[in-house]
């Protein structure tokens, strides 16, 4: 149900920011997330940052393979 | 499989279940797209099953809704803004493709906020952004509407469908023995709503991203805590959602929009899972605004998207499937999104 | 000449010549090009392939190209994907009054050069002005004929199981130009047309092997249509690993954020070659050195499996079909 396109964050203005994914670049809003930052890896959707993120899906799925029992 | 050996890993485990048959839903429709985009059906053993659940907002979105809209923009001359999404679906007499055909203005937009600069930029046309989606896509229609307000747009309002999924997964508790919860939903909502279903109803599943690895680690996880027998939770997407989920996304809803019961195509009536505009919003109210009357809709009575998105028959056990209903000229929604799961189901049958 | 075309221009009076001798003239002159009714040509040897496009974009003009290009290309790439040497061009234009004329020059401009790159004459050609809001801007149709080597069969139906599938560079690049250009979704990226004439890259193909057996430019709907229409007609199937797919970053990056495929956007300047695999390496060896071809690569192969389907190996090592692409794309968003 929601297509969402990761991109780094490049500029920040009045609650909008700049966005680039491998060179696409446009604006979205950023009122949903209070700190964001230049440089800053979000997740966006229909035109917003709906969240911050954190490294990349490769690292998360080796974590999450060695905690396996743990996270049950 | 992947270079990567966490995800060969993965694989294996998903691959090596040897234990009863068990049905796994994956919620969200862009779930069903990578799905099968990547191929994942295919790789499973037999005794796992993938179900394609309600997660595609244009699935389940009622026949009435397009008659509104097609309305607003042939009787009302609006000019509806949409996401792309929503241009074949079918409604009782037309879809919006066949609204244009007969000179509607129809626009597809990127973000509802473009659709507000779109009105701004053409003061003397009235703009009717078709506002769908879940707890991912609102927030952006709220911001939509915000900014209408701020500026003082008198030719800008909302078609609201809006729907959240707390109450609707509740619906689904026996259509599957395990769940791909919806990572971009997981965002706003957090993880406490997965935590209850666990604790107070029994369910299962596990948060999902959207690439291969996270698709294949998230199903993993799910083989396993199924061979435990108990009912679990995990979060598969820490990367994305967090436990909290998003406070500040969360007020923005709630002080834009307010809950209703609403109507899912398939599902029925469940009670507190739709949205509308609040009292303050209401001259951005489409319907308030333009007085649309009450529209039933009439689906096509041979079609069998509503068992579908319950999950209580494949695709290509409904009468219409791949005959009367293909995508170039589907039946039900379900044909129509690439996120559904008759659309997919008709795509990418491999021999 | 006045700075936009005007009604008069295309009655055929005064200046309509004006328009032929300062503009079309000038840029299209060749000794088989005359004021007579016809052109008179010399007879070819050998079978003629002949081929005719019309063509309408919006905009008109675009990052790497414009309309006349287009058009010289769209037509030229038609002859020599049937292994063809194209020789002869025909073009109609229908021009919407009030078009600006230094852009019509910019236009034709672009048409002289690509017919010069390639080494065809435009021996005939047509001016009609419409009314304003008749057409947008300017329509183009063009009219080619080339010459096909005897020993050359190239066609959909020649795809035989085994053979190799080569593309000749990146694909989606125009049709994601277009897009970008239209602004609609407000994106911005640093992406240009890949609009060129393949005639030398045909050339550089036949300098392996005449034994190709499909050579196809993949336009409208992209490779992936293309591969379709190719399974469709040898009934074969075809399979493709995505790795090998190449695809520019940035076009990715645009279709990642409108949830398209990059293998259903349009191309105007890109092969789709089946041949005898054992010639594979030679020739992607060959179109790498031609002028539009340093991207080109094996991206698959042909099968008995699947037939009228095309197959993809995916990324993380499963197989899946790739969707028929179908009608109007429309981004995914919600």
């Amino acid at each position: 149900m929601c297509v969402g396109l990761p991109a780094k964050v490049t500029d920040l203005k009045d609650g909008v920011a700049v966005i680039n994914a491998n060179g696409a670049e446009r604006e979205v809003s950023a009122e949903m997330i209070r700190d964001l930052a230049p440089g800053d890896y979000v997740m966006v959707h229909a035109g917003m940052a709906i969240a911050k993120i954190d490294g990349d899906d490769e690292t998360q799925a080796e974590d999450i393979m060695n905690e396996l029992e743990d996270l049950l | 499989m992947s270079n990567s050996s966490a995800v060969a890993k993965a694989a294996a485990i998903i691959q090596n279940y040897d234990g009863p048959p068990v049905r796994i839903m994956e919620v969200c429709g862009t779930h069903t797209h990578d799905i099968f985009r990547l191929g994942i059906r295919q790789m499973l053993p037999e005794n796992i099953r993938l179900i394609s659940g309600p997660g595609c907002p244009v699935c389940v979105t009622p026949v009435g809704y397009i008659d509104e809209a097609v309305w607003l923009a042939l009787e009302k001359g609006c000019t509806l803004c949409t996401f792309g999404d929503l241009i074949k679906v079918p409604g009782t007499e037309m879809s919006l493709a066949g609204a244009r055909a007969k000179g509607a203005r129809v626009d597809m937009v990127y973000s509802p906020i473009d659709a507000v600069e779109y009105a701004e930029a053409h003061p003397d046309e009235q703009v009717v952004f078709l506002a769908v989606g879940f707890e991912t896509t609102t927030p952006a229609s709220c911001v939509a509407v915000r900014k209408a307000k701020e500026k003082g747009l008198s030719n800008f309002s909302l078609l609201t469908a809006n729907k959240t999924m707390d109450n609707a997964y509740l619906a689904l508790k026996d259509a599957a023995d395990a769940f791909l919860y919806p990572g971009h939903v997981s965002v706003l909502t957090g993880t406490d709503v997965y935590k209850h279903l666990r604790d107070d109803e029994g369910m299962s599943g596990v948060v999902c991203g959207f690439t291969g690895p996270e698709i294949l680690t998230a199903l993993a996880l799910i083989v396993r805590g199924l061979e435990k027998g108990e009912p679990f939770f995990a979060n598969a997407y820490p990367r994305v959602v967090k436990d909290e989920g998003s406070p500040d996304g969360r007020t923005l809803i709630a002080d834009t929009m307010e809950c209703i019961d609403t109507e899912w195509r398939g599902l029925g009536v469940i009670p507190q899972s739709g949205l509308k505009l609040r009292d303050k919003y209401a001259d951005f109210d489409a319907r308030k605004k333009f007085g649309i009357p009450p529209m039933e809709g009439r689906a096509n009575p041979t079609c069998r998207c509503g068992d579908v998105l319950k999950g209580t028959i494949r695709p290509d056990q409904c009468p219409c499937f791949g005959k009367a209903c293909v995508p170039e000229h589907p039946v039900g929604a379900c044909m129509v999104s690439d996120e559904g799961a008759c659309s997919a189901f008709y795509q990418y049958n491999i021999d | 000449m006045n700075e936009t075309i005007t009604l008069a221009h295309g009655s055929g009076g005064r200046q309509t010549n004006e328009l032929i001798g300062s503009l079309f003239k000038k840029y299209f002159d060749n000794d088989l090009l005359t004021a007579d009714d016809a052109a008179v040509l010399p007879r070819p040897e050998g079978r003629l392939s002949m081929s005719t496009d019309g063509f309408i974009v919006s905009p008109a003009e675009f990052p790497g190209g414009n309309i006349g290009k287009l058009s010289i290309c769209g037509t030229v790439n038609d002859i020599a994907c049937m292994g063809a040497k194209p020789l002869y061009l025909t073009c109609g234009f229908v021009i919407e009054e009030g078009f600006e004329t230094a852009r019509l020059e910019r236009i034709v401009e672009a048409m002289a050069k690509t017919c010069k790159e390639v080494g065809v004459k435009i021996v005939a050609g047509d001016t009609k002005v419409a009314g304003r809001g008749q057409v947008d801007g300017v329509f183009i149709t063009t009219t080619g004929i080339g010459v096909i080597p005897d020993d050359v069969n190239v066609g959909g139906a020649c795809a035989k199981p085994g053979d190799c599938v080569i593309v000749s560079g990146d694909v989606g690049r125009h049709g994601c130009t277009i897009l970008l250009e239209r602004n609609e979704f407000k994106i911005k990226a640093d992406v240009t047309s890949d609009c060129a004439p393949l005639s030398t890259a045909v050339d550089a193909l036949m300098g392996v092997t005449h034994d190709l057996h499909v050579v196809r430019d993949a336009t409208r709907g992209g490779v992936g249509t293309v591969l379709y229409e190719i399974a469709d007609q040898a009934n074969v199937g075809v399979t493709l690993n995505a790795a090998d797919i190449p695809v520019d970053p940035t076009v990715q990056g645009v279709c990642d954020m409108l949830g398209l495929n990059p293998l259903y956007l349009a191309c105007e300047g890109r092969l789709v070659i089946v041949a005898p695999a054992a010639y594979a390496e030679d020739l992607v060896a060959a179109l790498r050195t031609s002028p539009y071809g340093k991207d080109a690569a094996v991206i698959g192969e042909i099968t008995d499996t699947n037939p009228g389907k095309v197959v993809l190996n995916t990324e993380i090592g499963t197989r899946t079909i790739l969707p028929l692409p179908g009608g109007e794309l429309l981004p995914r968003i919600c």
